[in-house]
């Protein structure tokens, strides 16, 4: 047994000898848990506002300037520019410098004027439809309360002071039930704690299965493989003396990506950070194990990080990082399951935003724990193949 | 010319060699386009709902019909005995929803019940639009009940969704994804054919030989255009299959925009492979500098103006933004030069930039070598 330990340790020391010389490596590891978790942090919003409204304005009349005056208040809209003729906004819509814009008919005042109800017209860019449908909901609740405010007879006071204060939500009819949602985990519904922390543990795992297939390919490309193979060492040391100073590096990437989303972001750690840390060297694991697999398999450096750029961006789609599983088509629903990533991100997100009770956890774990030792299981054996 | 042909010969010749590289130039593209594009969607459907009815009288029951009609929640039972933060806290239900006791009763007297729905807001846009969901559930079970009258209607609005009236998301991340896959792998060829060169010390050859930089540049940059060119034809096959791509009344335009983008592509991975000249590095460049920053800045996945102020000039300097743009005018919005040659002009400057870069790495080279 101590023999046993001897060789792994020496290979150890070997190991760590070349990472340490390999500065490459150094910005591979400290670059993507702090640049690219801040960008990703900034750069993902989903908040629509500021949406560029033009208006075309065919009535020139004291109401129409009162409904465009109402829609300039509303800070989900930002007004352009007042057209005259049509023409002139759908170029615009076209040219992208509008998102969407009205069109306020000649007979606008005097429709009004007669007590019926005129119609103003929207063209939307639905190219993008997310944006589109939460634009279309805007402008109809700016119409609401337009027209609550202005249209509606104000018969009694205080009916509309009390309006105003209210002015982007439409003032609901008494006697309707009245919903309060209460926003569980993020009330102030942060949009970079979502991203940040689905994306961290994609760093993780990415650039875990980077290092382990360059470090394992290496060894073949150069012909080291040879000395190694003639050592008494066994190749499951070699193998465990090859992951061991990854893991631990990990583990600091893990580790810097936490801060720098307490740190940037204000994000909480409500659940145990042990368990974080351990899911994490679960994931890491896996991570490594099809670094090495895909190692095995590639016959050069160019063709392992190749395989790597293949295999990442499916485990980061199905993994529920970015976008929600719920939102996918059944198929793929099922196909997340098959991702370790899934466990590591739902992991994550139970520490630190939610208070996940242990009984929702450990299945999790369970599954990446499985996981692990499904993928570094056949990455050992393919090792000990070549 | 005929020296760029050669150049461009002696390099099919070394790619046709490695079959595993031919594969994934053209599988990868469209696997990942695909897969992209269909889990991209933001649009919410089949979230979990967990239902509380401590009412249970007819009209509460009327009241859950409502949300069991939407699309947006699926019903799911609750266990005995378990609270809903515990629920929520344990992914068994996206949110909950309470009805309190004597919800009938206080109706018909004319108070206002109150109804709690609680969100998980983990991912807070989802839960921002659960709520106004559920806000606007709430008034639509009010009208139909004949609780209220619809509201006093003073201008009514009429509705035009322009170039996309079925509000498909599949149109939107497939034409993005069309433009994220022609700057990945392009690139990622290019930053690999010229790291190899230095690695091998091949790159001595080219020195000693009777090329000039623009030579050796332009030639090595022609196969991959061309590999593009074909990852462009499978993409946009595809799209027209799976992502409801139209055919642009003007292709000339998407063509001319295409060969310009896979040029910027190649170009730039080039240079990431002289400034590295070792392979991994240069992977790691590309996947960097092209793949994650056209991802996140392009408007690939969110509209660029959402992107706060001060990252958002960044993405004025990836060929990904404005391809994407000509991309969507002329797939989607059918538009044709006179609206696209802004972005077409932006596009050959950052192609140009790109190669004038390579030259001077590849001057500085000659005069070491």
């Amino acid at each position: 047994m101590p023999a046993m330990i001897r060789r792994y340790l020496a290979l150890l020391v070997k190991e760590v000898d070349q990472l340490r010389r390999n500065r490459v490596l150094v910005i591979q590891l400290l670059l993507p848990p702090t640049v690219v978790l801040i960008i990703f942090g900034f750069a993902l919003n989903p908040k629509v506002r500021d949406l560029r409204l033009g208006v075309v304005d065919e009535s020139m009349t004291v109401e129409s300037r009162n409904l465009i005056d109402s829609l300039s208040q509303n800070v989900n809209f930002k007004v352009t520019r007042i057209y005259m003729r049509p023409e002139d906004a759908e170029a615009d819509l076209k040219r992208l410098d509008l998102t969407l814009f009205l069109v306020i008919p000649a007979d606008f005042s005097r429709t009004l004027g007669r007590g019926q109800t005129p119609d103003v017209q929207v063209v939307i860019d639905a190219v993008d439809a997310n944006t589109a449908q939460i634009a279309k909901g805007y402008l109809q609740m700016a119409l609401q309360a337009y027209n609550a405010e202005s249209v509606m007879t104000p018969d009694v006071g205080p009916r509309h002071m009390l309006q105003l204060v209210s002015a982007t939500h439409p003032p609901t009819p008494p006697g309707v039930p009245e919903v309060q949602p209460a926003y569980l985990y993020n009330p102030g519904l942060v949009t970079a704690w979502y991203y940040v922390t689905g994306v961290m543990s994609v760093i993780m795992f990415i650039t875990a299965s980077l290092v382990a297939s360059a470090l394992a390919v290496k060894e073949k490309e150069t012909g080291t493989i040879e000395q190694l193979l003639m050592t008494p060492a066994q190749t499951g040391e070699m193998l465990l003396a090859k992951t061991t100073p990854v893991l631990v590096l990990m583990m600091v990437v893990l580790i810097v990506s936490l801060l720098v989303g307490i740190v940037v972001f204000g994000l909480p750690v409500r659940g145990s950070v042990w368990l974080f840390i351990l899911s994490g060297s679960l994931a890491a694991l896996a991570g490594i194990g099809i670094g090495v697999m895909v190692a095995t398999v590639s016959k050069s450096q160019q063709q392992a990080q190749l395989l790597t750029f293949f295999v990442n961006p499916p485990l980061t789609l199905l993994s529920g990082a970015t976008s929600p599983l719920e939102n996918m088509p059944d198929l793929f629903q099922k196909l997340s399951y098959i991702d370790p990533l899934r466990y590591m991100v739902t992991i994550v997100r139970g520490v630190t935003l939610k208070t996940a009770p242990w009984s929702a956890l450990w299945p999790n774990l369970l599954a990446l724990a499985v996981f692990s030792i499904i993928l570094f299981g056949i990455s050992a054996w393919r090792f000990r193949k070549t | 010319m005929k020296k760029i042909f050669s150049q461009a010969w002696k390099e099919f010749m070394l790619f046709r060699r490695d079959k595993l590289l031919i594969l994934m130039a053209v599988l990868m593209p469209i696997v990942l386009m695909l897969l992209a594009g269909i889990t991209g969607s933001l649009r919410l459907s089949n979230v979990a709902l967990l239902v509380y009815d401590y009412d249970n009288t007819p009209l509460s029951r009327t009241y859950l019909e409502t949300y069991g009609a939407a699309l947006t929640f699926r019903m799911v039972p609750r266990r005995a005995e378990e609270s809903p933060e515990r629920a929520l806290a344990s992914w068994r239900a996206r949110a909950a929803l309470i009805i309190p006791q004597n919800f009938e009763r206080d109706f018909r007297r004319g108070g206002e019940p109150v109804v709690q729905m609680l969100i998980d807001a983990t991912d807070s846009n989802a839960a921002t639009a659960l709520g106004n969901y559920a806000e606007s559930l709430n008034l639509s079970f009010a009208l139909q009940n004949g609780i209220t009258k619809p509201p006093a209607k003073g201008v009514d609005l009429e509705q035009r969704l322009w170039y996309n009236p079925g509000l498909s998301d599949r149109v939107y991340f497939g034409t993005g994804g069309l433009g994220l896959m022609l700057i990945i792998f392009p690139a990622l060829l290019g930053a690999l054919t010229t790291a190899k060169e230095y690695e091998s010390g091949t790159i001595i050859q080219a020195y000693a030989s009777s090329l000039t930089a623009t030579q050796w540049i332009l030639g090595k940059a022609m196969l991959y255009v061309v590999i593009g060119l074909v990852e462009f034809v499978l993409c946009f096959a595809l799209g027209l299959l799976v992502f409801e791509f139209r055919f642009p009344a003007d292709p000339s335009v998407l063509l001319v925009a295409t060969v310009l983008y896979l040029m910027a592509g190649v170009f730039f991975g080039m240079m990431a492979g002289n400034a590295t000249g070792n392979q991994s590095a240069a992977i790691q460049a590309v996947q960097m500098g092209s793949f994650l920053l056209s991802l996140l800045l392009s408007g690939y996945l969110f509209p660029i103006r959402n992107i706060p102020v001060q990252i958002r000039w960044l993405s004025f300097f990836l060929p990904a933004t404005h391809y994407i743009q000509i991309v969507r005018n002329s797939i989607l919005r059918d538009a044709g030069w006179r609206i696209s040659y802004l972005p077409i002009v932006l596009l050959i400057i950052l192609t140009f930039a790109f190669f004038f870069v390579n030259v001077l790495q590849k001057r500085t080279m000659q005069f070491k070598g």
